[in-house]
């Protein structure tokens, strides 16, 4: 989306008033772009700025103690915890790092080394491409051993749905401190999908749903593999992929769990 | 900030104290029942202590988090409950007469909230109204007046300026 349009809809989205789909893009937008972030930041002041126009009302006594209840209650339970202990935080630094051999060592190398070999133009996009993509991977994983420890990584394996072939893994990264990252890698597309396409990968969570991205005829290689990745502004409960193709047909899914181990991609 | 996301109860409190009330006003401005503004309340509480860790103060005030997470879960909540007839808008009651401490702070938003509506037009209340304290989307209050989506988007842009513009350079809590 362009900061033309991202723009147009910042009112609305200060007043609350765009769709899930539409304030998911502002937001992924307003990450990268300074500029629009300033806008909708006084938007949201102005937006803000008019909650205290109501009138006072005075809530129970008894709130303030079920409020406190409810926040002390929250910090006990691990599965509400947003910030994992330090015990989970090792785990999930081992699961990242193999995750990412897996990923750059097979799947995701060999997906940018065909498309990189179509042509030299192609191939210098890719290699910018690539090297985005392995910048992106260094600072989560710096974040992961050095940054804040409430990092929070989620590995799953893909499996088919109904049609039948194919696999793949998905990685989401749920920060604090930096952009939450959804990683998708599908792989051993059977090539009577490919009349299917584009797959469209999505993320299922408390929310509906988020698009990680889709993947068309040249996203996949000759073996049927191809990735999607995207940033999001917060990807919490974000913990099963849906992939689908042209058709509405679920392609492959698989839910994300918390694990120190990950299917490693074939070659 | 890092007593809420320890989940310290006395910074809990310190925060109930100060936004508590105003949190729940809005929460029943907007859904219309004391039952509804409770579960709001406590909903804010919660979804900051979750994201406490990425509230940033450099990039805004903690008020203007806080009340922007109170309002995004109110709409989401009016939205989803189809059928329920939304709330009657009222923007302005009277003040309280004898604020405690920990209200002033909060009246001082106020004050800043009813010179901001001071500068609107008797229209432009109407329409922030409607697309703030009725989670109407411009899409909606375009249909209902029978008027181009455009013309209610850059009306609702006007009178957003306006409201920022009212207290500029006045420097809140």
């Amino acid at each position: 989306m362009t900061c033309t349009a991202v723009r147009d809809r910042l009112t609305e989205h200060a007043l609350g008033g765009l769709s899930a789909r539409d304030a998911t893009t502002v937001d992924r937008h307003l990450m990268w772009c300074a500029a629009c972030r300033k806008e909708a930041g006084e938007l949201e002041r102005a937006s803000a700025t008019l909650a205290f126009a109501v009138a006072p009302n005075d809530p129970p006594e008894a709130l303030e103690g079920r409020v406190v209840e409810a926040v002390r209650h929250a910090v006990a339970d691990p599965s509400r915890r947003h910030t994992p202990n330090p015990r989970r935080s090792r785990l999930t630094l081992v699961a990242a790092l193999a995750a990412m051999l897996a990923v750059l060592g097979t799947g995701w190398g060999a997906v940018m080394a065909n498309r990189a070999a179509r042509s030299d133009q192609a191939a210098q996009r890719e290699a910018i491409r690539t090297q985005s993509a392995l910048e992106r991977w260094r600072t989560m994983v710096r974040s992961l051993e050095f940054g804040d420890p409430a990092n929070e990584v989620l590995l799953g394996t893909l499996n088919p749905g109904n049609i039948a072939g194919g696999g793949g893994s998905a990685l989401t990264l749920v920060s604090p401190t930096i952009a939450d990252m959804a990683i998708v890698l599908v792989e051993g597309v059977p090539d009577e999908l490919r009349e299917h396409l584009p797959l469209t990968v999505r993320l299922r969570g408390p929310e509906g749903a988020l698009m990680v991205g889709r993947i068309d005829s040249d996203g996949l290689d000759d073996s049927g593999a191809g990735t999607v990745t995207r940033e999001f502004g917060d990807l919490s409960g974000y913990d099963t992929v849906i992939v689908r193709d042209v058709g509405g047909r679920v392609v492959l899914h698989g839910s994300m769990q918390t694990r120190a181990t990950v299917t490693s991609p074939s070659p | 900030m890092e007593g809420l996301l320890a989940g310290d109860d006395d910074a809990v409190r310190a925060l109930y104290a100060r936004y508590g009330r105003p949190i729940y006003s809005l929460g029943y401005r907007l859904l219309g029942t004391r039952e509804s503004a409770e579960e709001l309340t406590q909903d804010v509480f919660l979804t900051a202590w979750r994201k406490a860790a990425r509230f940033d103060p450099t990039r805004g005030r903690l008020s203007t988090w806080l009340m922007t997470i109170a309002h995004n879960l109110a709409v989401d909540r009016l939205r989803r409950e189809t059928g329920v007839s939304r709330p009657t808008l009222v923007l302005v009651d009277e003040v309280p007469d004898a604020p405690g401490l920990d209200e002033e702070a909060v009246l001082i938003e106020r004050d800043a909230a009813l010179r901001a509506l001071s500068s609107l037009t008797e229209a432009e209340r109407r329409l922030v109204g409607r697309a703030y304290f009725r989670g109407m989307t411009a899409r909606e209050i375009a249909e209902t007046d029978g008027i181009p989506l455009g013309t209610v988007k850059t009306r609702l842009r006007s009178a957003m300026i306006k409201v920022r513009k009212a207290n500029e350079g006045k420097e809140l809590l």
